[in-house]
Protein backbone atom coordinates (compact mmCIF):
# COMPACT_ATOMS: atom_id res chain seq x y z
CA UNK A 1 0.00 0.00 0.00
CA UNK A 2 2.58 2.74 1.13
CA UNK A 3 5.28 1.31 -1.64
CA UNK A 4 1.91 1.96 -4.09
CA UNK A 5 1.32 5.30 -2.43
CA UNK A 6 5.05 6.92 -2.30
CA UNK A 7 5.71 5.10 -6.42
CA UNK A 8 2.55 6.67 -8.09
CA UNK A 9 2.98 9.65 -5.93
CA UNK A 10 6.11 10.31 -7.75
CA UNK A 11 4.99 9.67 -11.21
CA UNK A 12 2.21 12.21 -10.96
CA UNK A 13 4.71 14.73 -9.77
CA UNK A 14 7.43 13.56 -12.29
CA UNK A 15 4.70 13.74 -15.17
CA UNK A 16 3.06 17.39 -14.04
CA UNK A 17 6.88 18.33 -14.44
CA UNK A 18 7.60 16.97 -17.69
CA UNK A 19 3.99 18.32 -18.66
CA UNK A 20 4.81 21.79 -17.33
CA UNK A 21 8.15 22.14 -17.72
CA UNK A 22 8.36 21.21 -21.70
CA UNK A 23 5.31 23.03 -22.27
CA UNK A 24 7.28 26.34 -21.44
CA UNK A 25 10.80 25.34 -23.43
CA UNK A 26 8.10 24.37 -26.01
CA UNK A 27 6.98 28.39 -25.86
CA UNK A 28 10.30 29.39 -26.11
CA UNK A 29 10.92 27.17 -29.10
CA UNK A 30 8.22 28.23 -30.94
CA UNK A 31 9.52 32.20 -30.80
CA UNK A 32 12.49 31.10 -31.26
CA UNK A 33 11.52 29.07 -34.81
CA UNK A 34 9.47 32.04 -35.63
CA UNK A 35 12.85 34.16 -35.18
CA UNK A 36 15.12 31.82 -36.87
CA UNK A 37 12.48 31.70 -39.93
CA UNK A 38 12.02 35.46 -40.09
CA UNK A 39 16.16 35.77 -39.88
CA UNK A 40 15.68 37.53 -36.84
CA UNK A 41 17.27 36.93 -33.06
CA UNK A 42 14.28 35.93 -31.36
CA UNK A 43 13.18 36.28 -27.08
CA UNK A 44 16.48 37.02 -25.91
CA UNK A 45 15.90 39.58 -23.04
CA UNK A 46 14.02 37.87 -19.80
CA UNK A 47 17.36 36.47 -17.73
CA UNK A 48 17.96 35.61 -14.25
CA UNK A 49 20.30 37.83 -11.71
CA UNK A 50 22.19 35.79 -9.41
CA UNK A 51 21.35 37.56 -5.57
CA UNK A 52 23.85 40.17 -5.13
CA UNK A 53 25.85 40.29 -8.00
CA UNK A 54 25.82 41.16 -11.11
CA UNK A 55 25.91 37.92 -12.85
CA UNK A 56 22.60 37.57 -15.49
CA UNK A 57 22.06 33.84 -16.65
CA UNK A 58 20.24 34.98 -19.97
CA UNK A 59 20.65 31.29 -21.42
CA UNK A 60 19.46 32.16 -24.88
CA UNK A 61 16.41 33.81 -23.93
CA UNK A 62 14.69 30.47 -22.10
CA UNK A 63 13.79 32.41 -18.96
CA UNK A 64 11.49 34.11 -21.31
CA UNK A 65 8.36 30.96 -20.64
CA UNK A 66 8.45 32.52 -16.89
CA UNK A 67 8.32 36.13 -17.78
CA UNK A 68 5.29 35.57 -19.41
CA UNK A 69 3.67 32.54 -16.51
CA UNK A 70 4.69 35.52 -14.12
CA UNK A 71 3.14 38.66 -16.23
CA UNK A 72 -0.06 36.29 -16.15
CA UNK A 73 -0.46 35.94 -12.57
CA UNK A 74 0.06 39.31 -12.34
CA UNK A 75 -1.89 40.83 -14.46
CA UNK A 76 -5.59 42.55 -13.39
CA UNK A 77 -8.79 39.03 -13.51
CA UNK A 78 -10.99 41.11 -15.48
CA UNK A 79 -14.20 40.04 -16.34
CA UNK A 80 -17.29 41.18 -18.22
CA UNK A 81 -20.99 40.72 -17.67
CA UNK A 82 -21.87 37.68 -18.29
CA UNK A 83 -24.66 36.01 -18.30
CA UNK A 84 -23.28 32.74 -16.81
CA UNK A 85 -20.37 33.57 -14.35
CA UNK A 86 -20.06 29.66 -13.16
CA UNK A 87 -19.92 28.55 -16.93
CA UNK A 88 -17.65 30.99 -17.73
CA UNK A 89 -14.83 30.81 -14.77
CA UNK A 90 -15.50 26.67 -14.69
CA UNK A 91 -14.68 26.42 -18.72
CA UNK A 92 -10.66 26.97 -18.57
CA UNK A 93 -10.80 23.98 -15.81
CA UNK A 94 -12.14 22.04 -18.09
CA UNK A 95 -10.25 22.82 -21.00
CA UNK A 96 -6.95 22.33 -19.54
CA UNK A 97 -7.92 19.55 -16.62
CA UNK A 98 -8.49 16.93 -19.19
CA UNK A 99 -5.49 17.53 -21.08
CA UNK A 100 -3.43 17.03 -18.46
CA UNK A 101 -5.54 13.71 -17.51
CA UNK A 102 -5.07 11.74 -20.95
CA UNK A 103 -1.11 11.89 -20.01
CA UNK A 104 -2.03 9.09 -17.16
CA UNK A 105 -2.28 6.28 -19.78
CA UNK A 106 1.15 6.86 -21.46
CA UNK A 107 4.11 4.94 -20.51
CA UNK A 108 6.72 7.06 -20.46
CA UNK A 109 9.41 4.46 -19.42
CA UNK A 110 9.63 0.36 -19.04
CA UNK A 111 9.30 -1.56 -15.23
CA UNK A 112 10.73 -0.22 -12.48
CA UNK A 113 12.18 -1.82 -9.32
CA UNK A 114 13.12 0.73 -6.75
CA UNK A 115 14.35 -2.11 -4.59
CA UNK A 116 17.25 -2.51 -6.83
CA UNK A 117 18.56 1.27 -7.25
CA UNK A 118 19.44 0.80 -2.99
CA UNK A 119 21.84 -1.23 -1.36
CA UNK A 120 20.48 -5.06 -0.44
CA UNK A 121 19.16 -4.95 2.94
CA UNK A 122 18.70 -1.50 3.43
CA UNK A 123 15.67 -0.13 4.77
CA UNK A 124 14.32 1.80 1.87
CA UNK A 125 15.27 -1.58 -0.39
CA UNK A 126 13.56 -3.83 2.25
CA UNK A 127 10.99 -1.19 1.78
CA UNK A 128 10.08 -1.60 -1.94
CA UNK A 129 11.01 -5.58 -1.55
CA UNK A 130 11.30 -6.87 -5.22
CA UNK A 131 8.06 -5.40 -6.13
CA UNK A 132 8.35 -3.69 -10.11
CA UNK A 133 6.21 -0.92 -11.18
CA UNK A 134 5.05 0.31 -14.70
CA UNK A 135 6.30 4.09 -15.43
CA UNK A 136 2.97 4.51 -16.00
CA UNK A 137 0.07 6.67 -13.80
CA UNK A 138 -2.89 4.44 -14.48
CA UNK A 139 -2.05 1.12 -16.13
CA UNK A 140 -4.92 0.82 -17.82
CA UNK A 141 -5.79 -2.30 -19.82
CA UNK A 142 -7.77 0.24 -22.02
CA UNK A 143 -5.78 2.68 -22.36
CA UNK A 144 -6.67 3.78 -25.97
CA UNK A 145 -10.17 4.04 -24.77
CA UNK A 146 -9.22 6.35 -22.06
CA UNK A 147 -7.21 8.64 -24.70
CA UNK A 148 -10.53 8.71 -26.64
CA UNK A 149 -12.79 9.45 -24.11
CA UNK A 150 -10.81 12.28 -22.11
CA UNK A 151 -9.86 13.91 -25.03
CA UNK A 152 -13.56 14.47 -26.03
CA UNK A 153 -14.11 16.05 -22.44
CA UNK A 154 -12.11 19.03 -23.26
CA UNK A 155 -14.69 20.49 -26.27
CA UNK A 156 -17.26 21.23 -23.00
CA UNK A 157 -14.61 23.93 -22.02
CA UNK A 158 -14.30 25.75 -24.84
CA UNK A 159 -17.71 25.51 -25.53
CA UNK A 160 -18.52 27.18 -22.56
CA UNK A 161 -15.84 29.68 -22.90
CA UNK A 162 -17.46 31.38 -26.06
CA UNK A 163 -21.14 30.61 -24.97
CA UNK A 164 -20.58 32.21 -21.25
CA UNK A 165 -18.24 34.88 -22.72
CA UNK A 166 -21.67 37.05 -23.99
CA UNK A 167 -19.55 38.13 -26.86
CA UNK A 168 -19.98 37.52 -30.79
CA UNK A 169 -16.71 36.83 -31.47
CA UNK A 170 -16.17 34.25 -28.60
CA UNK A 171 -19.80 32.42 -29.47
CA UNK A 172 -18.45 32.16 -33.34
CA UNK A 173 -15.05 30.80 -32.07
CA UNK A 174 -16.87 28.29 -29.53
CA UNK A 175 -19.01 27.47 -32.65
CA UNK A 176 -16.04 27.03 -34.83
CA UNK A 177 -14.22 24.97 -32.50
CA UNK A 178 -16.50 22.59 -31.32
CA UNK A 179 -17.34 21.78 -35.19
CA UNK A 180 -13.73 21.07 -35.92
CA UNK A 181 -13.11 19.18 -32.86
CA UNK A 182 -15.61 16.88 -33.14
CA UNK A 183 -15.03 16.46 -37.17
CA UNK A 184 -11.74 15.77 -36.60
CA UNK A 185 -12.29 13.75 -33.85
CA UNK A 186 -13.71 10.87 -36.00
CA UNK A 187 -10.62 10.85 -38.48
CA UNK A 188 -8.38 10.52 -35.26
CA UNK A 189 -10.74 7.76 -33.59
CA UNK A 190 -10.76 5.44 -37.10
CA UNK A 191 -7.32 6.20 -37.09
CA UNK A 192 -6.42 4.57 -33.82
CA UNK A 193 -8.69 1.86 -34.63
CA UNK A 194 -6.36 0.45 -37.35
CA UNK A 195 -3.75 1.13 -34.94
CA UNK A 196 -5.79 -1.25 -32.37
CA UNK A 197 -6.39 -3.85 -35.40
CA UNK A 198 -2.33 -3.72 -36.41
CA UNK A 199 -1.62 -4.42 -33.03
CA UNK A 200 -4.06 -6.37 -31.74
CA UNK A 201 -4.11 -4.68 -28.02
CA UNK A 202 -5.93 -1.37 -26.45
CA UNK A 203 -3.28 -1.12 -23.76
CA UNK A 204 -0.46 1.35 -24.75
CA UNK A 205 2.44 -0.47 -22.55
CA UNK A 206 1.77 -3.42 -24.83
CA UNK A 207 1.63 -1.68 -28.22
CA UNK A 208 5.29 0.05 -27.04
CA UNK A 209 6.44 -3.20 -26.41
CA UNK A 210 4.70 -5.02 -30.15
CA UNK A 211 6.28 -2.19 -31.40
CA UNK A 212 9.72 -3.15 -29.75
CA UNK A 213 9.45 -6.83 -30.98
CA UNK A 214 8.17 -6.10 -34.71
CA UNK A 215 8.61 -2.75 -36.39
CA UNK A 216 8.00 0.88 -35.13
CA UNK A 217 4.15 2.12 -36.17
CA UNK A 218 5.32 4.76 -38.40
CA UNK A 219 6.71 1.56 -40.79
CA UNK A 220 3.44 -0.43 -40.68
CA UNK A 221 0.77 2.01 -40.16
CA UNK A 222 1.89 5.36 -42.19
CA UNK A 223 -1.36 6.06 -43.12
CA UNK A 224 -2.69 6.15 -39.77
CA UNK A 225 0.32 7.99 -38.48
CA UNK A 226 -0.05 10.85 -40.86
CA UNK A 227 -3.91 10.88 -40.10
CA UNK A 228 -3.55 10.89 -36.67
CA UNK A 229 -1.09 13.66 -36.69
CA UNK A 230 -3.07 15.53 -39.06
CA UNK A 231 -6.36 15.11 -36.48
CA UNK A 232 -4.57 15.74 -33.44
CA UNK A 233 -2.95 19.26 -34.60
CA UNK A 234 -6.86 20.09 -35.61
CA UNK A 235 -7.66 19.40 -31.81
CA UNK A 236 -5.10 21.73 -30.84
CA UNK A 237 -6.75 24.40 -33.03
CA UNK A 238 -3.33 25.51 -34.02
CA UNK A 239 -2.01 26.88 -37.27
CA UNK A 240 -3.09 25.97 -39.89
CA UNK A 241 -6.55 24.51 -38.18
CA UNK A 242 -6.69 27.34 -35.89
CA UNK A 243 -9.91 29.27 -37.13
CA UNK A 244 -11.61 29.05 -33.79
CA UNK A 245 -9.31 32.11 -32.32
CA UNK A 246 -7.65 33.34 -35.40
CA UNK A 247 -7.07 36.92 -34.72
CA UNK A 248 -7.91 38.60 -38.11
CA UNK A 249 -11.13 37.86 -37.83
CA UNK A 250 -12.58 36.58 -33.96
CA UNK A 251 -9.77 38.75 -32.19
CA UNK A 252 -8.52 35.68 -29.85
CA UNK A 253 -12.09 33.53 -30.37
CA UNK A 254 -13.64 31.67 -27.55
CA UNK A 255 -11.07 33.27 -25.43
CA UNK A 256 -11.86 36.72 -26.29
CA UNK A 257 -12.88 37.73 -22.70
CA UNK A 258 -10.14 35.98 -20.80
CA UNK A 259 -7.36 37.85 -19.15
CA UNK A 260 -4.71 37.02 -16.58
CA UNK A 261 -4.40 33.84 -15.73
CA UNK A 262 -7.77 32.54 -17.05
CA UNK A 263 -6.26 33.28 -20.43
CA UNK A 264 -2.95 31.44 -19.37
CA UNK A 265 -4.47 27.81 -18.51
CA UNK A 266 -6.13 28.04 -22.14
CA UNK A 267 -2.68 29.61 -23.60
CA UNK A 268 -1.36 26.71 -21.44
CA UNK A 269 -3.22 23.80 -22.08
CA UNK A 270 -2.47 24.39 -26.07
CA UNK A 271 0.83 23.93 -25.31
CA UNK A 272 0.42 21.27 -22.71
CA UNK A 273 -1.99 19.43 -25.53
CA UNK A 274 1.50 19.78 -27.83
CA UNK A 275 3.22 17.57 -25.56
CA UNK A 276 0.64 14.90 -25.12
CA UNK A 277 0.00 15.00 -28.33
CA UNK A 278 3.67 14.39 -28.96
CA UNK A 279 3.75 11.66 -26.35
CA UNK A 280 0.52 9.87 -27.78
CA UNK A 281 2.24 10.00 -31.60
CA UNK A 282 5.81 9.01 -29.84
CA UNK A 283 3.67 6.15 -27.69
CA UNK A 284 1.36 4.46 -30.77
CA UNK A 285 3.93 4.96 -33.89
CA UNK A 286 7.91 5.95 -32.52
CA UNK A 287 8.27 3.05 -30.45
CA UNK A 288 7.70 4.86 -27.43
CA UNK A 289 10.36 4.60 -24.65
CA UNK A 290 12.12 2.15 -26.36
CA UNK A 291 15.52 2.45 -28.09
CA UNK A 292 17.10 -0.49 -30.96
CA UNK A 293 18.65 -3.12 -28.82
CA UNK A 294 17.76 -1.87 -25.55
CA UNK A 295 16.89 -4.58 -23.25
CA UNK A 296 16.26 -4.71 -19.34
CA UNK A 297 19.90 -5.92 -18.91
CA UNK A 298 21.59 -3.33 -21.46
CA UNK A 299 21.93 -3.33 -24.75
CA UNK A 300 21.97 -6.73 -26.85
CA UNK A 301 23.56 -5.98 -30.21
CA UNK A 302 22.86 -8.47 -33.17
CA UNK A 303 25.34 -11.00 -33.07
CA UNK A 304 25.06 -11.63 -29.45
CA UNK A 305 27.12 -8.94 -28.19
CA UNK A 306 26.31 -7.44 -24.92
CA UNK A 307 27.02 -4.09 -23.00
CA UNK A 308 25.40 -4.85 -19.48
CA UNK A 309 24.26 -1.47 -17.91
CA UNK A 310 22.51 -1.33 -14.58
CA UNK A 311 18.90 -1.25 -13.92
CA UNK A 312 19.23 2.36 -12.78
CA UNK A 313 20.95 3.18 -16.35
CA UNK A 314 18.20 1.19 -18.19
CA UNK A 315 15.27 3.21 -16.57
CA UNK A 316 17.27 6.69 -17.02
CA UNK A 317 18.26 6.07 -20.80
CA UNK A 318 14.37 4.67 -21.26
CA UNK A 319 12.84 7.82 -19.60
CA UNK A 320 15.80 10.43 -21.75
CA UNK A 321 14.86 8.16 -25.12
CA UNK A 322 11.01 9.12 -24.33
CA UNK A 323 11.84 12.31 -23.28
CA UNK A 324 13.90 13.22 -26.45
CA UNK A 325 11.72 11.52 -28.85
CA UNK A 326 8.68 13.80 -27.51
CA UNK A 327 10.95 16.94 -27.66
CA UNK A 328 11.46 16.40 -31.19
CA UNK A 329 7.69 15.61 -32.63
CA UNK A 330 7.00 18.64 -30.74
CA UNK A 331 9.33 20.98 -32.30
CA UNK A 332 8.29 19.34 -35.39
CA UNK A 333 4.46 20.37 -34.91
CA UNK A 334 5.70 23.62 -33.65
CA UNK A 335 7.07 24.02 -37.01
CA UNK A 336 4.32 23.24 -39.09
CA UNK A 337 2.66 26.28 -36.86
CA UNK A 338 5.55 28.38 -38.95
CA UNK A 339 5.16 26.81 -42.28
CA UNK A 340 1.53 26.20 -43.35
CA UNK A 341 -0.71 28.99 -43.92
CA UNK A 342 -4.32 28.92 -42.50
CA UNK A 343 -7.12 27.19 -44.13
CA UNK A 344 -10.03 28.81 -45.14
CA UNK A 345 -13.13 27.33 -43.24
CA UNK A 346 -14.63 25.49 -45.76
CA UNK A 347 -11.60 24.01 -46.80
CA UNK A 348 -11.06 22.80 -43.23
CA UNK A 349 -14.08 21.42 -43.07
CA UNK A 350 -13.59 19.95 -46.39
CA UNK A 351 -10.25 18.25 -45.53
CA UNK A 352 -11.92 16.59 -42.60
CA UNK A 353 -15.03 15.04 -43.92
CA UNK A 354 -14.29 14.61 -47.31
CA UNK A 355 -10.47 13.77 -47.41
CA UNK A 356 -9.14 12.80 -43.63
CA UNK A 357 -12.46 10.53 -43.18
CA UNK A 358 -12.32 8.86 -46.24
CA UNK A 359 -9.00 7.81 -46.22
CA UNK A 360 -9.25 6.72 -42.08
CA UNK A 361 -11.63 4.27 -43.23
CA UNK A 362 -10.28 3.07 -46.20
CA UNK A 363 -7.03 2.56 -44.17
CA UNK A 364 -8.96 0.48 -41.74
CA UNK A 365 -10.54 -1.50 -44.27
CA UNK A 366 -6.75 -2.23 -45.73
CA UNK A 367 -5.88 -2.90 -42.57
CA UNK A 368 -8.45 -5.52 -41.55
CA UNK A 369 -8.14 -7.51 -44.87
CA UNK A 370 -4.15 -7.49 -44.02
CA UNK A 371 -4.75 -8.44 -40.68
CA UNK A 372 -7.18 -11.21 -41.60
CA UNK A 373 -4.51 -13.26 -44.11
CA UNK A 374 -1.81 -12.70 -41.89
CA UNK A 375 -3.83 -14.11 -38.65
CA UNK B 1 -12.76 -0.46 2.33
CA UNK B 2 -11.05 2.61 1.21
CA UNK B 3 -13.14 1.74 -2.53
CA UNK B 4 -16.35 1.20 -0.45
CA UNK B 5 -16.08 4.48 0.84
CA UNK B 6 -15.42 5.92 -3.25
CA UNK B 7 -18.21 4.79 -4.26
CA UNK B 8 -20.72 6.11 -1.90
CA UNK B 9 -19.17 8.99 -2.03
CA UNK B 10 -19.72 8.99 -6.41
CA UNK B 11 -23.30 7.30 -5.57
CA UNK B 12 -24.01 9.90 -3.41
CA UNK B 13 -22.38 12.69 -5.73
CA UNK B 14 -24.65 11.22 -8.93
CA UNK B 15 -27.83 11.36 -7.03
CA UNK B 16 -26.97 14.81 -6.37
CA UNK B 17 -25.88 15.66 -10.22
CA UNK B 18 -29.19 13.86 -10.83
CA UNK B 19 -31.45 15.70 -8.54
CA UNK B 20 -29.76 19.17 -9.94
CA UNK B 21 -30.45 18.30 -13.79
CA UNK B 22 -34.31 18.15 -12.87
CA UNK B 23 -34.74 20.99 -10.99
CA UNK B 24 -32.24 23.74 -12.89
CA UNK B 25 -33.96 26.10 -14.38
CA UNK B 26 -30.82 27.50 -17.00
CA UNK B 27 -30.49 24.59 -19.70
CA UNK B 28 -27.00 24.75 -19.34
CA UNK B 29 -26.64 24.09 -15.54
CA UNK B 30 -28.83 21.41 -16.35
CA UNK B 31 -26.63 19.40 -18.70
CA UNK B 32 -23.53 20.41 -16.76
CA UNK B 33 -25.31 18.52 -13.78
CA UNK B 34 -25.96 15.59 -16.67
CA UNK B 35 -22.13 15.66 -17.44
CA UNK B 36 -21.21 15.41 -13.78
CA UNK B 37 -23.63 12.82 -12.86
CA UNK B 38 -22.05 10.52 -16.21
CA UNK B 39 -18.75 11.05 -14.71
CA UNK B 40 -19.72 9.84 -11.33
CA UNK B 41 -21.59 6.84 -12.67
CA UNK B 42 -18.11 6.27 -14.50
CA UNK B 43 -16.14 7.08 -11.26
CA UNK B 44 -18.48 3.97 -9.42
CA UNK B 45 -17.47 1.55 -12.48
CA UNK B 46 -13.85 2.19 -11.93
CA UNK B 47 -14.16 1.60 -8.31
CA UNK B 48 -15.68 -1.91 -9.49
CA UNK B 49 -12.63 -2.43 -11.41
CA UNK B 50 -14.71 -2.33 -14.61
CA UNK B 51 -12.51 0.30 -16.41
CA UNK B 52 -14.41 -0.38 -19.69
CA UNK B 53 -17.64 -0.15 -18.85
CA UNK B 54 -16.40 3.65 -17.16
CA UNK B 55 -14.61 4.82 -19.87
CA UNK B 56 -17.49 3.92 -22.57
CA UNK B 57 -19.51 5.92 -20.40
CA UNK B 58 -17.52 8.60 -20.64
CA UNK B 59 -16.60 8.25 -24.45
CA UNK B 60 -20.15 8.02 -25.29
CA UNK B 61 -22.39 10.09 -22.73
CA UNK B 62 -20.15 13.02 -21.82
CA UNK B 63 -17.64 13.31 -24.78
CA UNK B 64 -20.48 12.40 -27.27
CA UNK B 65 -24.07 12.89 -25.83
CA UNK B 66 -23.51 15.46 -23.77
CA UNK B 67 -21.34 17.93 -26.39
CA UNK B 68 -24.22 17.66 -28.62
CA UNK B 69 -26.33 18.65 -26.20
CA UNK B 70 -24.19 21.37 -24.92
CA UNK B 71 -23.83 22.35 -28.70
CA UNK B 72 -27.62 22.75 -28.92
CA UNK B 73 -28.08 24.65 -25.95
CA UNK B 74 -25.32 26.92 -26.75
CA UNK B 75 -27.04 27.62 -29.71
CA UNK B 76 -29.98 28.94 -28.34
CA UNK B 77 -31.74 31.49 -28.06
CA UNK B 78 -30.62 33.64 -24.90
CA UNK B 79 -33.58 36.46 -25.23
CA UNK B 80 -36.38 33.15 -24.87
CA UNK B 81 -36.59 32.98 -20.92
CA UNK B 82 -39.12 30.85 -21.12
CA UNK B 83 -37.15 27.99 -18.89
CA UNK B 84 -37.68 30.31 -15.91
CA UNK B 85 -41.41 30.08 -15.61
CA UNK B 86 -41.85 28.27 -12.07
CA UNK B 87 -44.29 25.52 -12.77
CA UNK B 88 -44.95 22.92 -15.83
CA UNK B 89 -48.03 21.67 -16.94
CA UNK B 90 -46.20 18.24 -17.24
CA UNK B 91 -45.20 18.87 -13.20
CA UNK B 92 -47.97 16.50 -12.13
CA UNK B 93 -47.28 13.45 -14.86
CA UNK B 94 -43.86 13.46 -14.45
CA UNK B 95 -43.64 13.13 -10.55
CA UNK B 96 -46.09 10.65 -10.80
CA UNK B 97 -44.02 8.62 -13.08
CA UNK B 98 -40.55 9.20 -10.90
CA UNK B 99 -42.72 8.02 -7.89
CA UNK B 100 -43.52 4.90 -9.88
CA UNK B 101 -40.22 4.29 -10.75
CA UNK B 102 -38.85 4.67 -7.88
CA UNK B 103 -41.54 1.94 -6.19
CA UNK B 104 -41.04 -0.29 -8.91
CA UNK B 105 -37.24 -0.33 -8.23
CA UNK B 106 -37.59 -0.67 -4.74
CA UNK B 107 -39.56 -3.94 -5.31
CA UNK B 108 -36.98 -4.90 -8.27
CA UNK B 109 -33.94 -4.25 -6.25
CA UNK B 110 -35.24 -4.21 -2.79
CA UNK B 111 -33.69 -6.92 -0.09
CA UNK B 112 -35.76 -9.69 -1.34
CA UNK B 113 -36.74 -8.42 -4.92
CA UNK B 114 -35.60 -10.85 -7.91
CA UNK B 115 -32.81 -8.73 -8.81
CA UNK B 116 -31.02 -8.23 -5.53
CA UNK B 117 -27.67 -7.77 -5.36
CA UNK B 118 -25.84 -11.30 -4.83
CA UNK B 119 -22.29 -12.54 -4.36
CA UNK B 120 -19.93 -12.04 -7.17
CA UNK B 121 -17.76 -14.94 -5.67
CA UNK B 122 -16.62 -17.10 -8.18
CA UNK B 123 -16.42 -14.32 -11.04
CA UNK B 124 -12.94 -14.10 -12.84
CA UNK B 125 -11.71 -10.43 -13.11
CA UNK B 126 -12.99 -8.83 -15.69
CA UNK B 127 -10.98 -8.68 -19.02
CA UNK B 128 -11.50 -6.54 -22.29
CA UNK B 129 -11.49 -9.48 -24.65
CA UNK B 130 -14.14 -11.14 -22.59
CA UNK B 131 -16.62 -7.87 -22.76
CA UNK B 132 -16.26 -8.30 -26.39
CA UNK B 133 -16.79 -11.63 -26.94
CA UNK B 134 -20.36 -11.73 -24.58
CA UNK B 135 -21.20 -8.29 -26.42
CA UNK B 136 -21.13 -9.49 -29.83
CA UNK B 137 -22.76 -12.66 -29.16
CA UNK B 138 -25.12 -12.70 -26.57
CA UNK B 139 -25.93 -8.82 -25.88
CA UNK B 140 -25.87 -7.10 -29.20
CA UNK B 141 -29.79 -7.73 -29.71
CA UNK B 142 -30.53 -6.15 -26.27
CA UNK B 143 -28.65 -3.49 -27.13
CA UNK B 144 -30.15 -3.04 -30.31
CA UNK B 145 -33.32 -3.02 -29.05
CA UNK B 146 -32.01 -0.41 -26.73
CA UNK B 147 -31.87 1.71 -29.53
CA UNK B 148 -35.69 1.75 -30.17
CA UNK B 149 -36.41 3.17 -26.73
CA UNK B 150 -33.99 6.22 -27.47
CA UNK B 151 -36.00 6.29 -31.35
CA UNK B 152 -39.46 6.55 -28.95
CA UNK B 153 -37.36 9.05 -27.13
CA UNK B 154 -36.38 11.13 -29.85
CA UNK B 155 -40.02 11.12 -31.33
CA UNK B 156 -41.75 11.80 -27.72
CA UNK B 157 -39.74 15.09 -27.64
CA UNK B 158 -40.45 16.14 -30.79
CA UNK B 159 -43.86 15.88 -30.21
CA UNK B 160 -43.79 17.73 -27.44
CA UNK B 161 -42.29 20.55 -29.23
CA UNK B 162 -44.90 20.31 -31.45
CA UNK B 163 -47.17 20.73 -28.97
CA UNK B 164 -46.08 23.66 -27.60
CA UNK B 165 -45.80 25.70 -30.67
Amino acid sequence: MMPDLLVHGLYIAYVLGFLLGLATIFTWVERKQSAVMADRIGANRAYLRIPFTQVKLVWWGLFHGIADGLKMIFKENFTPATYDRFCYNLAPWLASVPVLLVFAVVPFGGEVTPGRFFEPGSAAAEFFGDRSWRMQIAALDAGILFVLAISGVGILGTMLAGWSSNNKFSMLGAARAASQMISYEVAMGLALIAVVVTYGTVDLNDMVLWQQQAAWGILVQPVAFLLFLTASIAENKRIPFDLPECESELISGYFTEYTSMKMGLFLLSEFIEIVVISALVVTLFLGGYTLPFLRPEGFVLPGGATWELSHFAVVVLQVLTFTAKVFVVGCFQIGIRWTLPRFRYDQLMDLGWKFLLPLAALNLVVTAVVRWWTL
Amino acid sequence: MIVDAFIVLFGVLALVFAGIVLVARQPMRAALALVAHMTSLAAIFACLDVHVIALFQVLIYVGAVMVFMVYTIMLLDDRDLAYRKRFSATLVPGVAVAVVTGLALLRVLGPAGPGAPTTTTGLGPFSFSAFSAAFMTRYWLHFELATVLLLAGIVAAWAVIREER
